[in-house]
């Protein structure tokens, strides 16, 4: 597992990986997105590919700070310090929602000192319903074609279904790994795994298709872990830093699950490419995505996670969140509760974008295990 | 019977303390030095000391287990187990009086809320976030400040009249408005009973999040802040229990329990 793992290492080290660069060189376009509610396959119709923006070994925020206030979270504050910094010149656009506040700043921000050459932002509404399908389609059927008057790119729905099948075709098999993590012995850990997803997240899904496919024989190879002391759950808000994972793992944890943006759980459930594709991608960013920006849907989104941390026998979950998250600032204390009263050991933490607090995360940590009797 | 040896190790952020039990659980040795640069080097000079005066042990080999707990706790290369300062702090305070259901633990640059089960476990706890305010190192500023030790300090506020509203969610914060409040000529006990007064507030919110249910017990160094248990029962309106043994050794102690329970296991 150590020399794939070394190989996913390098792709997360920096936004402009040897992937990406490869593919640029191919006349490939990569689009830029931070949320996601942001249709995937849609910016991976033809030559364009969807890159999950990070700020990996962010220093500091000290130019976005002059433009986005304090209350802003860290991530959407990174990502800004990192466009300012020309670390996302090679992006050929982004993709934004109004998902939250903050990466509302982020793309007002991004217009006004780094106008790039295609920024969209699409208008999602807060609730579910015929009416609200109706204006995501609409929004949809814009985005796309916009990306084909700027990029030149073929929007019709047999691309655009060509382009589900694809991204299809990556989640499942990440998915399929994903399931190993149920075995009693899973055969790699939790930060392997959320490596595998991150990588999968910035990198064309052409080009990471045979890594993850290598991912997958080594784990068939590898024996079970069994090292472990407690088996965790984590959910909450964009989490794409594997080393957040591993601290958590160091304290003697393996994570078994995940729900939160970018990670494996809504992630990677399929899209429907055989019937109308606007309405699939619709569909998708409102029901798939389970976001706790929704309005409604409280106890079915609980469920879920209270229903996965099941399946994959999780003794405990973690719910993070980055400090001024509003969407889960407010749903991890309600989630908090809904959980505990199901049984289910929760621990609740709030961090930073920027891996900071190592020792007391530890300390949580560890003593969360401790409390659970493990 | 076989006598057997039992040592806890704590390394806090200023502080490294030690506490050996023999099996029946009693206290024989038990130490506080200050921190040095190493953890390792802390631990090793804490159990020195707190063998000192126990002729039956030679070195911390004859200990038949070791935990270390506290901020250094993974660094002490010769402890047998390290177990986090949340569980420690949780079972000292049990095992010196079992009817202790919450605890503030204030340390040098942390300050938790622990709420414990019927057998001493933790049920629920809280953490300040990174930010020492309302720590130990908060109060070591403070006097500073007022140019006192610690000690005069803590019982500064107790004869205060009436107190000056600071505000303890920064300690940048906090040291530059004492010192203009110092500069203003008020009363000096005045503000002292506003900075503990801002602390317990702190401390009240921390614990709230665990529920504060009696008898509630403090720890950690700043259990000896004699103005900070009268800020801290006044914002609680409960009385802080007191322990029968020395609550800055409270983790240790707890580390030395878990030590003698991991050993019989």
């Amino acid at each position: 597992m150590t020399a794939i793992d070394s190989e996913l290492k390098i792709l997360l080290e920096k936004p402009l990986n040897h992937l990406v660069e490869r593919a640029i060189n191919e006349g490939m376009i990569p689009i830029g997105y931070a949320c996601s509610m942001v249709p995937e396959a849609l910016i991976s119709v033809g030559k364009l590919f969807p890159v999950s923006m990070r700020a990996p070994g962010s220093e500091g925020t000290e130019m976005a700070d002059l433009y986005l206030s304090s209350v802003i979270c860290t991530y959407a504050r990174s990502l800004l310090e990192f466009a300012l910094d020309d670390r996302y010149k090679f992006l050929g656009g982004y993709v934004f929602t109004a998902g939250c506040d903050h990466l509302r700043r982020l793309h007002d921000n991004l217009d006004y000192l780094k106008k790039p050459g295609f920024s969209y932002i699409l208008d999602i509404p807060h609730k579910t319903g015929g009416a609200a399908l109706e204006w995501t389609i609409e929004e949809i059927t814009r985005l796309a074609s916009a990306l084909e008057k700027q990029f030149d790119t073929d929007m019709s729905r047999e691309s655009i279904n060509k382009a589900i099948e694809k991204t299809n075709a990556l989640n499942r098999a990440l998915s399929a790994i994903g399931t190993l993590r149920k075995s009693k012995h899973p055969p790699f850990t939790g930060t392997q795994y959320h490596r595998l997803i991150m990588a999968s997240r910035v990198s064309p899904a052409e080009y990471m298709m045979p890594l993850i496919e290598k991912f997958r024989k080594t784990a068939e190879d590898s024996e079970g872990r069994s090292e472990y002391r407690a088996r965790l759950m984590i959910t909450g808000s964009g989490l794409d830093d594997p080393e957040y994972t591993n601290i958590i793992e160091s304290q003697g944890a393996l994570v078994v699950a995940d729900r939160y943006c970018s990670g494996s759980f809504p992630g990677l459930e399929p899209l429907d490419s055989s019937s109308n594709p606007f309405e699939a991608l619709a569909r998708r960013t409102l029901e798939v995505t389970r976001c706790p920006r929704m309005m409604e849907g409280f106890n079915s989104r609980a469920e879920y996670i209270a229903q996965i941390a099941e399946e994959y026998s999780a003794d405990g979950v973690i719910i993070e969140s980055i400090k001024f998250c509003d969407t889960w600032g407010l749903e991890s204390a309600a989630l908090t509760d809904q959980l505990r009263a199901k049984g289910i050991p929760v621990l609740r933490v709030e961090r930073e974008y920027r891996q900071s607090g190592e020792g007391q995360l530890r300390t949580r940590v560890q003593a969360f295990i401790e409390s659970i009797g493990h | 019977m076989i006598q057997k040896y039992y040592g806890g190790c704590d390394i806090g952020s200023t502080t490294g303390k030690a506490v050996i039990i023999e099996n029946t659980g009693i206290i024989l040795g038990s130490s506080i030095v200050h921190r040095e640069i190493d953890p390792e080097v802390t631990a090793a000079l804490a159990l020195e000391q707190a063998l000192k005066n126990i002729p039956e042990i030679n070195s911390i080999k004859d200990l038949a287990y070791l935990v270390g707990t506290g901020y250094g706790r993974s660094e002490i290369s010769f402890a047998s187990e390290n177990i986090s300062e949340i569980s420690c702090h949780a079972m000292g305070a049990f095992f010196c009086d079992r009817s202790i259901k919450t605890i503030v633990d204030i340390g040098g640059q942390d300050v938790k809320g622990i709420s414990i089960n019927d057998d001493g476990t933790v049920k629920e706890f809280a953490m300040n976030d990174k930010c020492a305010a309302g720590t130990g190192r908060f109060f070591e500023a403070m006097a500073r400040i007022f140019r006192m030790d610690l000690a005069d300090f803590s019982d500064l506020s107790l004869n205060a009249r009436d107190l000056i509203p600071v505000t303890a969610q920064c300690s940048v914060f906090a040291e530059t408005e004492v010192i203009s409040l110092l500069a203003g000529k008020n009363p000096p006990e005045s503000i002292a009973a506003g900075v503990q007064n801002a602390v317990a507030k702190r401390c009240f919110m921390l614990l709230k999040r665990v529920g504060i249910i009696p008898k509630v017990t403090i720890t950690g160094g700043c259990a000896k802040n004699r103005g900070l248990i009268k800020a801290l029962e006044k914002a609680l309106q409960e009385k802080i229990a007191p322990l029968s043994v020395d609550p800055q050794i409270i983790g240790a102690l707890g580390a030395a329990l878990y030590a003698k329970k991991r050993e019989s296991r």
